[in-house]
Order: structure tokens, then C-alpha cells, then sequence
């Protein structure tokens, strides 16, 4: 009985230990600026572990350029590292607001990693419209994910600029 | 300079492999440190408890299995039953963190993907690559240690228990595509993978080369078969073993052997006995006790039935000693004692503790050899009742060997008498590590 007493705690207070020390660590992008240095449309880079291919998903992916009707610009972010692979995000705007956002990168090495996107990037994508600016909030669950989506962001809202 | 004797392999001790076994374990959570980026949210905390703990896992069962790979350095370091006794303790632990695994993963995502448990089990289960297999795994596990649990408890047959336990090679077998597959750690990290995979690897060729090649080759060469079969004593006999070659096994008293007799009823599963006499050149001899279904089978032995024998294991062999010695068995398990007791050089004094008159086996032989050699035998026949409180007290221990505090003392017998013995022994004044014990029941 201590034995088992024993195991439980101790395998708890490692697992606790270990995570709470991860848990400090902030979930901004590691660098910016890889790959598709933006222009206007052009097909986005295939950085390390970005993935470019559609996957499951209710949300723009891949570039819309050449889709657009008359009137629409569109504007890619620089691509913005994170921990699980690169985001990249493409801007639609119409008369100077943002009226779509694309993603062009996302990280999906894992089915969890577009799990992760697929819930994130459509609520990601609808704070953008609302708020017009990159000040959005992260999506609680895919903090990575959202602070890639709005540093590319920035740097698109900047190229615009 | 001491010399090891000729062909006795290297051993590995308790304290040695206990920090082998925690050093694999850092590293692997090194490796979840390593390949983790950060951990944020709730969903983030029990996925992240789920890797680690799934890691632990897939290392667990690698542990696991090395244990009972009969590595002649650890079967002579740390003897099978305290293998055995790692094994199900490891072996419990493990399942539980399979199930702990199992469940924080399915918490986890489903946290992080805002879904509810049951639709995130089933995506799990059907979209994420091999995981339904991994499940079935988990389960097989599970059921597994249910059944050993009982099996330690003498619930369930030794027959039943030994044939489940192979499939733990099917349920780590299953469970091993998922962890390259979906682990987070694993995923395009080409180096993890390797060397993950070069340890199953290893631990695959272990076992297959102890528990398959190494046992065939012996086949081969000693051509084992039964030359008798004698009762002992009600419920007890003894079986004759002959085979060319024998003393290149280089087996000695109190080790064993895994006897699997080939007749139509008995060749799918081994059992382990004791040679109850000094292994000869052509003749080997094991005495067993009628426990189950298969210990009465083996009374029916005609000679000629091939034997198939893994072995010799067991790091039960008293080495020679200038303090005395004081050998204690309790009922059947004075097989190996037997043999020890005719062979040890030096002072020799045992203490054989039985039920009842009929029950002592080897009595003739017993005061044979203690007239030979000028040694003591004292027997403690009877129920507790009959001989009025415990026979293995420290008061009765220190009566029947004065110098008891001098001596080293070898122990086998049912687990709890082993268990009272060594605390009798302890308390009679015997340091820990003068006192040696075997219990048999695995």
C-alpha cells in the first residue's frame, strides 16, 4: 500500500514539475520572416514543416489571388514561425478594410496540429474582420498557432501600410 | 586478486539496474522536454501529462520485458523470483499509466479542440493513424494484469496465466505504430525515431535469442529426456533427467530449470523446478509437489519423454563461506536446499520446517549426507497448534544455532514463511545481507 501511495504522488508531482516548468514558457513566435517575403500574390513557401496542401476545414486555405473579383486586393503576411511549424496568412482587403484572410501555412505535422487549426483559424479569421486590426485576442487552446496568425498578420497590415 | 569461476557471467546487481532503469526513464522524459515547446491551457496540461506519460509507457513495456528476457547477467544478479517480483510490480505500474494515458490524451484534445469527450474519443480512434489499434492494445494490457493480479493470488491456473501473457508481445506489438505515428515527439524527428526503435529492437533480439535460440541449441545438444519418475512422499516425486554433456550447462545447486515435458498434454507450457541434487554429468534430478493439474500429470512421466529445459537461472548458490551456514527450508522447498546441503564446503546446519511427519520429503537422504559430512538437520514438524506458537521465532532460531548471528542464511520455501523466516532471522541478530531468499511460487 505505501508502495502504490508512493508511485501515484511521486508520478504526479514529476508530471506536475515538469509541465508547470513548460508552462512558463511564452508562446510567442521562436523568429519572423521565413520564406514568401509577401509581394502580392504568389504561391506561399514550403518552409520547414509548413504545409501547404488543403486540409479538413471550414476557412480559406491556400492563396485567393487570382480568385478574387474586381475591386479585391489580396496581400501575404510573412510567414511566422512557431514552435509546431510556420503561419502564414494571406489578406483580402476591399477599399482599405479587410474583408477575407487566408491561411496559406499552417503547422500540420499532426492530425492534432489541423485539429488544432481548424477550430482556431475560423475564429482568428472572424476577431480579424471584426476588429480590423492585428490586435485580436489568441484562441485559448492554440496559443502557437494564434500568435503566428497574428504576427503574419502584422506584417501584411504592414506591407499594406 | 578474486577470480570469477569459469563461465559464470557477469552480474548485474539490484541497485545497479534500478538506476539503469530510472536513467532510461530521464532520458526519454528528456526527450518529451526536448520535442515540447510549451505547455498552455488545461487542454495543454493533460496532453502534455498524456505524452509524458504515454512515453513512460512505451519504455515501461520495453523494461518489462527485458526483466524476464532471461539476461544471464540479471538472472544471476538479482535471481528470477526478485525478476519476477520487479516485473509485477513494474508490470502493474505500467498498465496503470497506460490507462492514465489513454484517458488524458481523450481529455486533452478534446480541451484543445473544443469537442466533448465522446466525439473526441471517436475521432481519435478513427481519424488519428493507428490509434484503434493502440486501443486494442491498451486493453489486451489491461485484462492482462487483471488476470496476474489474480494469478498471484492463486485465482486463476498457472496454465491460464502463462498462455495470456504472450499476448503482451501482440498488445506491444499493436501499440507500438501509433507511437511513431501520432507521438508528439516522434513526429519528424527521424533521430528519436531510431533509436526508440533500435531499443525494441534490441529487446526483441534478447528475447529471442534466451528464451528461443539459446533453449533450442540446449535441446540439441543435451537431448533431455525423462529416466524416472519415484513418489517421495504423499504428493511429492521425484523426476530423473538424463542428457549427454550436462556438466557444460555448468549448473549448480539451488539454481533452476524451466521443464517443459513433450507429451500431448503437457508441451505448451514450461514450469520451473529446482534440481533437488547435485547436477551429475548425465543425470539430473528436480522433486515436485503436487500444486495443480500439471504436477500431477508429471507423476504419469514414462521415460524416453523428450524434455525441453531452459536454464540453468537463479542466483540462489551460496558461495563459499568461512562464517557458517544455516539453510532453512519450509515445506517443498527444500529441493534446492537439498541439493545445496550435500554440496556447500564448510559448516552447514539446516533447519527443515514441514507440517506434518508424512509431509517431509528426503528424509533418509537428509540424514545421509548430515552423517557424512558431520552436519546438524533439526526438523520442525507440526502445525503451529501441535508445537505450541511459532518454530521459526528468533528464540527457537538462536536455540537450535547459538552462533546464529556468525552465520549466512539461505531461505526457500512458500512466500510466507520465506517472509517470517527472513524476519526472524533479522531479529535473531542475521545482517540483511547475510540472509539470502528464494521463494518459489512465480
Amino acid at each position: 500500500m505505501r508502495r502504490v501511495i508512493l508511485a501515484v504522488t511521486g508520478t504526479i508531482a514529476g508530471l506536475v514539475a515538469l509541465l508547470s516548468f513548460k508552462s512558463h514558457v511564452p508562446s510567442v513566435p521562436v523568429a519572423a520572416t521565413t520564406g514568401g517575403s509577401g509581394g502580392t500574390s504568389s504561391s506561399s513557401s514550403s518552409s520547414s514543416g509548413g504545409q501547404t496542401t488543403t486540409v479538413p476545414g471550414e476557412f480559406p486555405q491556400g492563396s485567393l489571388a487570382g480568385k478574387l473579383p474586381a475591386g479585391e486586393t489580396a496581400v501575404d503576411g510573412k510567414a511566422a514561425n512557431t514552435a509546431y511549424g510556420p503561419v502564414q496568412i494571406q489578406l483580402i482587403e476591399q477599399n482599405s478594410k479587410i474583408v477575407k484572410v487566408a491561411v496559406l501555412v499552417q503547422p500540420a505535422n499532426t492530425l492534432h496540429d489541423i485539429q488544432i487549426g481548424a477550430f482556431a483559424f475560423p475564429k482568428l479569421i472572424s476577431e480579424t474582420i471584426a476588429a480590423q486590426t492585428a490586435k485580436i485576442d489568441a484562441v485559448s487552446g492554440a496559443s502557437y498557432t494564434s500568435a503566428g496568425y497574428i504576427q503574419s498578420l502584422q506584417s501584411a497590415l504592414d506591407k499594406r501600410a | 586478486m578474486p577470480v570469477r569461476p569459469k563461465n559464470r557471467p557477469a552480474r548485474v546487481g539490484a541497485r545497479g539496474l534500478l538506476a539503469l532503469i530510472i536513467a532510461g526513464g530521464l532520458v526519454v522524459i528528456a526527450l518529451w522536454w526536448h520535442r515540447t515547446p510549451g505547455v498552455h491551457g488545461l487542454g495543454g496540461w493533460l496532453t502534455g501529462a498524456g505524452e509524458i506519460l504515454g512515453l513512460l509507457c512505451g519504455y515501461g513495456v520495453v523494461v518489462l520485458v527485458a526483466l524476464m528476457s532471461r539476461l544471464p547477467p540479471l538472472e544471476r544478479g538479482l535471481g528470477t523470483d526478485q525478476l519476477a517480483r520487479w516485473h509485477a510490480m513494474g508490470g502493474r505500474y505500467v498498465v496503470s499509466l497506460v490507462v492514465a494515458h489513454a484517458l488524458l490524451i481523450v481529455w486533452g484534445y478534446a480541451v484543445t479542440a473544443h469537442a466533448s469527450v465522446v466525439s473526441e474519443s471517436a475521432t481519435l480512434l478513427t481519424q488519428y493513424p493507428d490509434v484503434m489499434m493502440a486501443t486494442v492494445a491498451g486493453f489486451l494490457l489491461l485484462g492482462i494484469g487483471i488476470v496476474s493480479m489474480r494469478a498471484a493470488r492463486r485465482r486463476v491456473r498457472y496454465e491460464t496465466w502463462y498462455f495470456l501473457h504472450l499476448y503482451t508481445y501482440l498488445a506491444i506489438a499493436l501499440a507500438f505504430s501509433h507511437q511513431l505515428a501520432v507521438g508528439a515527439s516522434f513526429v519528424g524527428n527521424l533521430a528519436a525515431r531510431f533509436w526508440w526503435s533500435a531499443m525494441y529492437l534490441t529487446v526483441l533480439v534478447l528475447v529471442l535469442w534466451y528464451r528461443v535460440a539459446v533453449p533450442l541449441r540446449s535441446y540439441r545438444r543435451h537431448r533431455f529426456e525423462v529416466v524416472g519418475v519415484k513418489a517421495e512422499a504423499p504428493g511429492v516425486i521425484s523426476v530423473y533427467i538424463g542428457g549427454t554433456g550436462l556438466d557444460e550447462l555448468d549448473a549448480e545447486p539451488g539454481q533452476f530449470f524451466r521443464w517443459r515435458f513433450l507429451t500431448r498434454s503437457l508441451w505448451w507450457s514450461s514450469h520451473p523446478f529446482s534440481l533437488s541434487a547435485a547436477p551429475g554429468s548425465d543425470l539430473l534430478r528436480i522433486t515436485v509437489k503436487n500444486l495443480g493439474d500439471h504436477s500431477q500429470a508429471l507423476a504419469q512421466l514414462q521415460p524416453g519423454t523428450r524434455v525441453f529445459a531452459e536454464g540453468p537461472y537463479g542466483a540462489f548458490t551460496p558461495a563459499d563461506s568461512d562464517r557458517g551456514v544455516l539453510l532453512l527450508a519450509g515445506g517443498v522447498g527444500i529441493t534446492p536446499l537439498r541439493a545445496i546441503f550435500a554440496t556447500l564446503p564448510g559448516h552447514v546446519t539446516l533447519i527443515y520446517r514441514a507440517s506434518s511427519e508424512r509431509d517431509i520429503v528426503f528424509r533418509d537422504e537428509l540424514d545421509a549426507i548430515a552423517a557424512a559430512r558431520g552436519a546438524t538437520v533439526h526438523y520442525l514438524v507440526g502445525s503451529r497448534a501441535e508445537i505450541g506458537g511459532d518454530p521459526l521465532s528468533p528464540r527457537v532460531l538462536r536455540s537450535l544455532v547459538p552462533d546464529l548471528d556468525q552465520q549466512d542464511a539461505y531461505v526457500c520455501g512458500p512466500a510466507g514463511m520465506t517472509s517470517a523466516a527472513v524476519r526472524a532471522l533479522r531479529a535473531a541478530g542475521v545482517p540483511r545481507q547475510g540472509i539470502h531468499f528464494e521463494s518459489f511460487e512465480f
